[in-house]
């Protein structure tokens, strides 16, 4: 035990066990902080999702729901509401009076998330949680203008009277579909029977909220899913899919492509560091084993070390792990409502187990060959070193790393990828390397000594510097990928949301308002986005077959939809199937695909419509996917131009008006009160500071990996210094100065830069086109210009990295380099 | 006892095989001091070697004290070589980040010697470094290095010392006092001692002196000790 302290000590003085250690602490920290991190924003997203549900789970019927659910998810602790939602005349006065969406809660609601109210239709927020106080009313904003209400007046609903309370802006559980549907009414669930609008019969939609502890709120999950019959339906997060969650997911994969690519590195990293261990070893092996050490003893010293440096990494690696998640959590602070525990056990063991992996796969086998050394070296140096690479450690270790990185990203696709990649650049990299090699040689003939002499040597070390390369080239790639995902990811995101996108939906405005409702927003300087005309109409039937008026849940029925008309493929719509319009075909329509598929629609079908009183029969000639989070207006059908125009149409557009102008509503709704706005602006905003706080996460963990790749290139030039330190001492010793040495080194560290940066480019844009295609499925486009600027920064860095490596050489007397070694 | 019979070691060379060493008859008895010379390339390290176990012959079979290193593995020999050998080696091969202390601690901590430290530290004073003990061998001179390997070597009590030119890097002076030292101690713990060396006047002190000469050995005529 004291020999086994004592080796330990000298190795951490001899320097070679320092890289292994912070390789090995490199990859406890990535791993357990990262997958902490990624496990607290996964809870993030799903409380972001439970918010937009108002609660962790639902289920919705058109019948009402059995009680005892409620009851028996309160016995379990669980936070219950119950929300109707139904369509009701609102009067007020008696003239005038407005069809509206009738949303009834109880106390409790919302569960998650929660509403905004404001005193005046577009005056300051709040928020709030809980219901409408019995007897009062909050109403939608549009509502005010449209009935000329104010907040006080008293409406009423069925039989019941309500005083108005205050202006609805937003509900959690009122995520898209916004259009078409009728104003909002809030009020208590307990004033319903007064109402006596809810008859058996009514078309009422009732709704049972549930939230609570995770662990009771799944395995109520689970009960549930046992008692709901055909026409229930149970949501939960997986049915909430809002915008913010996407940006989420893909800053939890980016977040653990990230972590994986730190752990090749780390892996890589210790691997090299192990090597090098190794080499430095063997005298020290063969001594011992001259002494008297039998092989089991050595084996049990260096397995015993490698324990205790894996024990020391592991602690170490855990409180820095701790602090990487406090400061990745710190940014999203205000998002929980309850703060995940940084003391949650798996993200320990995952990072305490990938480090034992790595201890045994690429530490482990170069130090258990060390057992293998002659103890005739002590009589011999010269005997040639014990050679550590073994092709059955390569292969293994290329094994463990697409294990660890399949295990940690959970993903297939993105695991071959990038293991493609780095496949592609070991062999790509032995190749060029061999005829780079050769070809430098052949060039380097010709020039000058320094340049022979540092040629010569690139070409020495052949099987050594093809090593280098490589392990160079991953380093510089996955860097390079990384920085370039997280470049695509923000812009993606910026683009998403830039300054200045709409942020408000004008509809309703009718043929002989527009050039009012244009004026207005022109002279007050509002920017707006393009027209869209409107109509509703109605699906009659498909194919000839008559939808019917009402259905069992899930299946087709007539239904009403909203009409436009482009000649072009409206922005952010994708075509998926048929072709856009076909010259002379008028009666053709271009369906949403989703819609299609709910309404039983197939391309080609012939749909009989009803707009007004006139029927209308169309042929399904084009499929479109769109993107629902655009926050553009988007149409379930889409009708060629020449077709509609006849019909009563109204328009809609989106303009962007900044917080501090909302007053600006209220003129324009008082100027033309039959118009509806549609406020999405709290939810970019929301959306937009969610963008921001995972962008810096995104930031933090880049600079993490930037940290492994940097250790990597240090252990890549360590791995050869020995060798090279003895060469060059000697060449000193021959009288070569230290300008001609130095000169040398850089040179063969630059070129090794270059030649790495070369190759990096090059896997690195393959990989981030495959990366960008089939796992983010975001567009790709090449960047050129990040080519220049990474062969520079490769080369200078891996040439000052390798000066500064052997600086020692020129700085130390011949005779010391030599017999040290 | 060691006994070399019959000894051969070739090696594949890029021409073919090479033999370093050819039918080599040797027996030296307990207690002897027996010195190999010859000259640089004549084979004496690699007999040196296979007489101590470190390299296995190609061809023959060494004894120490009755036991065939030809039956024993590598852990074998090295098991043996704890039990019942010592070395002296040319570069001194002490360990640099080692006190001269821990260095002379290190055959006796892989022998489980409770009373390692205390022993060491005797062996130190033996050889005149009592007041070394914790210095790092880049503290010390070479003779001082040898010093501290020499005491390394007696400390594990061995039955057989093998010595690779002990004074191959030290100048005459030193080189002088390192022989005096190595065979006052030699002679005061009793041991075997085997010395390679291409110093005569070295060699002269020894009881027997064998000749390599390109491969093959033959005793020189004795002198008295």
């Amino acid at each position: 035990m004291a020999l086994l302290f004592r080796m330990l000590r000298r190795d951490w003085r001899g320097g070679e066990l320092g890289v292994l250690f912070f390789a090995l602490i490199l990859s406890v920290t990535m791993v357990s902080g990262i997958s902490g991190f990624a496990a607290a924003l996964k809870a993030a997203l799903r409380q972001e999702s439970n918010a937009f549900l108002a609660a962790d789970i639902a289920v919705r019927d058109s019948q009402p729901l059995p009680r005892e659910w409620l009851d028996d998810a309160a016995s379990l602790g669980l936070e219950t509401a119950e929300v109707l939602t139904f369509r009701s005349m609102l009067f007020h006065g008696d003239s005038d009076m407005a069809l509206t969406s009738v949303k009834a809660v109880s106390d409790a609601y919302p569960l998650r998330g929660t509403l905004r109210l404001s005193a005046t239709p577009y005056g300051e927020l709040r928020e709030h949680r809980g219901a409408p106080l019995p007897g009062e009313v909050w109403l939608e904003a549009r509502l005010f203008a449209l009935m000329d209400l104010s907040v006080g007046d008293t409406v009423s609903v069925g039989e019941a009277d309500f005083r108005v309370a205050a202006a609805l802006r937003s509900e959690p559980d009122r995520a898209g579909g916004f259009i078409g549907v009728g104003p909002r009414v809030m009020l208590n669930l307990a004033d319903i029977p007064a109402t006596g609008v809810v008859q058996p019969g009514s078309r009422v939609r009732y709704r049972q909220l549930f939230a609570g502890e995770r662990e009771v709120v799944t395995a109520f999950t689970a009960t549930l899913e046992n008692r709901v019959s055909a026409g229930q339906q149970l949501q939960s997060v997986d049915t909430a899919q809002p915008a913010v969650g996407r940006a989420l997911e893909r800053a939890e994969r980016f977040l653990l492509l990230a972590g994986s690519l730190a752990v090749i590195l780390a892996g890589i990293a210790v691997a090299l560091a192990a090597r090098r261990y190794a080499e430095r070893h063997q005298n020290y092996v063969a001594l011992l084993k001259s002494l008297g050490a039998e092989s089991p003893r050595v084996r049990r010293l260096y397995a015993a070390s490698l324990a205790l440096a894996w024990a020391g990494a592991l602690l170490i690696g855990w409180v820095l792990a701790w602090a990487l998640q406090s400061a990745a959590l710190a940014a999203f602070a205000e998002r929980f409502t309850v703060p995940p525990s940084l003391l949650e056990p798996r993200p320990y063991l995952v990072g305490a187990a990938t480090a034992l992996l790595c201890v045994l796969v690429f530490a482990w086998p170069p130090l258990a060959r060390l057992t293998a050394v002659s103890p005739l070296r002590v009589l011999r140096s010269d005997l040639p070193l014990h050679d550590g690479r073994e092709p059955r450690d390569f292969l293994i270790a290329l094994l463990a790393i697409a294990l660890l990185m399949w295990a940690y990203s959970a993903d297939l696709p993105l695991t071959l990828l990038v293991l493609a990649a780095l496949g592609l650049v070991a062999l790509v990299g032995a190749l060029v390397a061999w005829a780079l090699l050769r070809g430098g040689r052949v060039a380097g003939m010709q020039a000058g000594s320094v340049w022979r002499l540092a040629l010569a040597s690139l070409q020495r070390h052949g099987l050594g510097n093809t090593l280098q390369l490589v392990v160079f080239a991953i380093a510089i790639m996955l860097l390079l990928l990384l920085g370039l995902l997280r470049t695509s990811l923000l812009d993606e995101w910026q683009s998403q949301l830039p300054p200045g996108a709409p942020n408000h939906f004008v509809l309703n405005i009718a043929p002989e308002e527009l050039e009012a409702v244009s004026l207005l927003l022109d002279e007050q300087q509002v920017r707006r986005e393009r027209l869209y005309p409107m109509l509703r109409g109605r699906i009659m039937a498909v194919e000839g077959t008559e939808l019917p008026a009402e259905a069992e849940d899930g299946e087709p029925e007539q239904r009403e939809a909203n009409f436009t008309w482009s000649g072009e493929i409206p922005d952010g719509n994708e075509l998926v199937a048929g072709s856009w319009w076909v010259d002379g075909k008028l009666e053709a329509v271009s369906v949403e695909e989703g819609f299609a598929e709910r309404m039983g629609i197939a391309l080609g079908d012939r749909i009989d419509l009803l707009i007004g009183s006139s029927p209308l029969s169309v042929e399904v000639t084009s499929l479109r996917s769109l993107d629902w989070e655009s926050f553009k207006p988007n149409f379930f059908m889409v009708f060629p131009p020449g077709l509609l125009e006849s019909y009563p149409v109204t328009y809609m557009t989106s303009f962007h008006l900044p917080a501090e102008r909302k007053n600006f509503l209220n003129r324009l709704l008082r100027a033309h009160s039959t118009l509806t706005v549609i406020e999405v602006d709290a939810i970019m905003s929301q959306l937009r500071q969610t963008l921001a706080q995972v962008s810096r996460a995104v930031e933090l963990v880049l600079g993490l990996v930037l940290v492994a790749g940097a250790l990597v290139l240090i252990a890549g030039v360590q791995a050869s210094s020995d060798q090279r330190l003895r060469e060059s001492a000697l060449l000193r010793a021959l009288g070569a100065s230290r300008r001609h040495i130095l000169g040398s080194v850089a040179v063969e560290f630059l070129a090794l830069g270059v030649m790495a940066g070369v190759m990096a480019v090059g896997a690195a844009e393959a990989a981030f086109w495959g990366l960008q295609t089939f796992v983010f499925k975001l567009p790709y486009a090449p960047t050129p210009l990040l080519w220049p600027p990474t062969l520079i920064v490769a080369a200078l860095l891996i040439g000052g990295l390798g000066v500064f490596n052997c600086r020692r050489v020129v700085s130390v007397a011949p005779a010391a380099v030599l017999k040290e070694i | 006892m060691i006994t070399a019979t019959n000894l051969g070691k070739r090696v594949a060379m890029a021409s073919g095989e090479l033999a370093i060493l050819k039918g080599i008859q040797l027996e030296i008895k307990s207690g002897e001091t027996a010195a190999i010379i010859g000259a640089s390339g004549s084979g004496k390290s690699t007999l040196l070697g296979l007489l101590a176990g470190l390299d296995t012959p190609t061809e023959g079979d060494v004894t120490i004290d009755g036991t065939s290193l030809g039956d024993l593995d590598e852990d074998g020999r090295a098991a043996l070589r704890g039990r019942e050998v010592g070395f002296v080696f040319q570069a001194f091969q002490l360990l640099p980040a080692l006190t001269a202390l821990e260095n002379v601690m290190l055959p006796l901590e892989l022998k489980g010697d409770d009373r390692a430290g205390p022993r060491a530290a005797e062996f130190l004073e033996r050889v005149g470094l009592a007041d070394r003990q914790d210095h790092y061998p880049r503290q010390l001179s070479g003779g001082e290095q040898q010093r501290v390997a020499i005491a390394r070597a007696f400390a594990g009590s061995p039955r057989i010392l093998f010595a690779d030119e002990p004074t191959g890097n030290l100048d005459r002076a030193t080189g002088t006092r390192i022989a005096d030292l190595l065979f006052d101690l030699n002679r005061e713990e009793g041991t075997t001692l085997v010395l390679v060396t291409h110093d005569l006047s070295l060699a002269s002190r020894c009881a027997r002196r064998f000749e390599m000469d390109s491969g093959t050995l033959r005793e020189a005529a004795a002198v008295e000790a």
